[in-house]
């Protein structure tokens, strides 16, 4: 079996006595479409922050194509490959779209992916974006403005993309445009991380789930395995 | 050359149509012929309205461009004035005396400010905490030069003079040809030009494109794969030079500094010239630091004591009703709306 394209080990993150991520190992294999769900304060976003670098953590590794990357910065792993949308969207809303699409670093490295571009340009097909359009990005209505900040990120050339939230706000239609340039992408080769909410969106895309609750992985499997996850319907899924 | 042109005219600077240009290159053929009807100390005053523009520029591209406030350009102002009068005082004598001395006044500037940048940016502190330190190391500055007033405060011949500053500096000479009067004026002029339309081309460029994204979202522009810190740095250390350019002129024209150069008061007027024009354009901070120059010189020559009150009462009536600036709010507003409704004149029926 090939080295995943992304792996946690014992991952740990305290703020303030609090322990936002607990012990976290989590193994991506390359090519996967991972769902990452739980409850508000779970600790996903942190996870996400640790994973690209924002937030170093106090105990734990991160390895990025086995790479160790702990100790890198934020721009150093976008440089090997990782990308990431924020919870809250932080497209450059005052910018217009041309500038907020021409500030994105193209970067040059020996493993770019050779349909880096391609992927960009379907994005932007797909999410009906102008590469060119002076448009301030906050004039565009909120889906659009989430879209942006996807099609910013693989303009990069990314080999892993974690999403934090990437259908917040959508309207029913909106999300199943968004899976479906998601899974287009996927099956492109590009592996996907998502934060979601949206259990439907979850079930539609997701390969693969990890539950994450009180910053600690509490249950990992395919979408069947979970959703008949007897603790996970319960505390989760809302069933009985 | 076609590249350069379309950068130089390029989307990040108010004014890129063909009767902009038409009108700037008649803005400096003016310019360049005045001297004609111009006495040598008209001409020599137009030189001081002009040679703030290099530190207001310098704080454009680093505030409205790139995101960062620095209270402290004045610091460099006096380091390049003071190292220039140290150097080329010492050379008198030596034709070479000013070249070195401006080189070695900028080259201090770079090495300061690349230090101290060093550790703002690379330490990460971020926001309101970076006008507070470069203010301070200013303030510093004019504290350790105010006590440079005894004899043993000098630099083989030249007295750093304490308050009372250093006088005598050389004026800027090519070769045995002095540059004072007319041609002082013609050699601020050149630099101006130059380094403004050098900066539109640094703005319009893919490096300028990455201060804007900095200056929104350093964190997003971060995760776009840039190292910021290195970013900041250049664009601070560029913005220090150029308020060094200024230092030089400064003691060119004038042949003397002083201390109150790096003071708090000297320090709040280029985020005035700045802020007035409208920071996120680098013509508007153009126009308005010459204005600005103009209208202080005019008021405190013809005796008005209360010259700073009024440019300080400008400042506040701007960030009130243009908090963008007046030249950035006009090149905007009056294009989509007309004359009328931004004056409130009328219901904007000119769109």
């Amino acid at each position: 079996m090939s080295e995943p394209i992304l792996r946690t080990e014992a991952l740990t993150k305290r703020f303030d006595g609090v322990v936002a991520t607990d012990d976290v190992s989590i193994s991506v294999p390359r090519g996967e479409l991972r769902c990452i769900i739980g409850p508000n304060g779970a600790g996903k976003s942190t996870l996400f922050a640790l994973l690209c670098g924002i937030q170093r953590p106090d105990a734990g590794r991160v390895l990025l194509k086995g790479e160790d990357v702990t100790r890198l910065l934020a721009f150093q792993r976008v440089r090997r490959g990782i990308g990431l949308t924020f919870q809250t969207n932080r497209a450059f809303h005052r910018l217009s779209v041309r500038q907020n699409l021409s500030a994105v670093l193209q970067i040059s490295r020996a493993d770019r992916p050779a349909d880096a571009d391609e992927r960009y340009r379907f994005a932007l097909d797909r999410f009906g974006l102008d590469a060119e359009s002076e448009m301030p990005a906050k004039e565009l209505p909120h889906h659009r403005l989430q879209w942006l900040e996807i099609a910013m990120v693989l303009a990069a050339g990314p080999d892993i993309v974690l999403l934090d939230e990437p259908t917040a706000g959508m309207s029913i239609d909106e999300t199943l445009q968004t899976g479906a340039v998601l899974k287009h992408l996927n099956a492109s080769g590009l592996t996907i991380v998502v934060v979601e909410h949206d259990v439907a969106f979850v079930r539609d895309v997701a390969q693969r789930i990890t539950v994450v609750h009180q910053g600690r992985v509490f249950a990992e499997g395919t979408v069947d395995e979970i959703t008949e996850h007897a603790d996970v319907r319960r505390i989760y899924l809302g069933q009985a | 050359m076609p590249r350069l042109l379309s950068l130089l005219s390029g989307p990040e600077d108010v004014g890129r149509s063909r009767w902009f240009w038409a009108a700037f290159v008649a803005v400096c053929i003016v310019l360049f012929v005045s001297p004609l009807w111009q006495s040598e100390f008209e001409a020599t005053n137009n030189a001081y309205y002009l040679l703030n523009v290099p530190t207001a520029l310098g704080l454009a591209l680093l505030w409205g461009y790139c995101g960062i406030l620095s209270f402290g350009q004045v610091a460099y102002f006096g380091i390049a004035g003071y190292v220039y009068g140290i150097v080329a005082g010492n050379m008198v004598g030596d034709s070479a005396g000013p070249i070195v001395g401006s080189l070695c006044g900028l080259a201090v500037c770079a090495i300061v400010s690349a230090i101290f940048g060093y550790f703002v940016f690379y330490g990460r502190v971020q926001n309101w905490i970076v006008p507070i330190l470069t203010l301070v190391l200013s303030l510093l500055l004019e504290t350790f030069l105010g006590q440079t007033a005894g004899y043993q405060w000098r630099v083989g011949t030249v007295q750093l003079g304490g308050y009372n500053g250093m006088t005598g500096i050389p004026a800027f000479q090519i070769g045995s040809y002095v540059i004072t009067g007319y041609s002082f004026f013609y050699f601020v002029l050149i630099i101006v030009l130059v380094i403004y339309l050098a900066l539109r081309l640094l703005v319009n460029s893919r490096h300028g494109k990455v201060m804007l994204a900095i200056r929104e979202d350093a964190i997003r522009t971060e995760l776009l794969g840039y190292d910021i810190r290195a970013r900041q740095l250049v664009v601070f250390v560029i913005a220090a030079i150029l308020a060094g350019v200024s230092g030089l002129l400064y003691v060119q024209w004038g042949n003397y500094i002083t201390p109150s150069q790096v003071g708090l008061l000297q320090a709040s007027l280029p985020v005035i010239w700045v802020a007035v024009g409208g920071r996120e354009s680098l013509l508007a901070v153009l126009l308005s630091t010459c204005a600005l120059n103009w209208l202080n010189y005019t008021l405190s020559s013809e005796g008005y004591q209360y010259a700073l009150i009024i440019i300080g009462a400008l400042l506040v009536v701007v960030m009130l009703f243009f908090p963008s600036g007046i030249v950035v709010t006009l090149a905007r507003e009056v294009p989509k709306h007309g004359w009328r409704a931004l004056l409130g004149w009328g219901d904007g029926a000119g769109k």
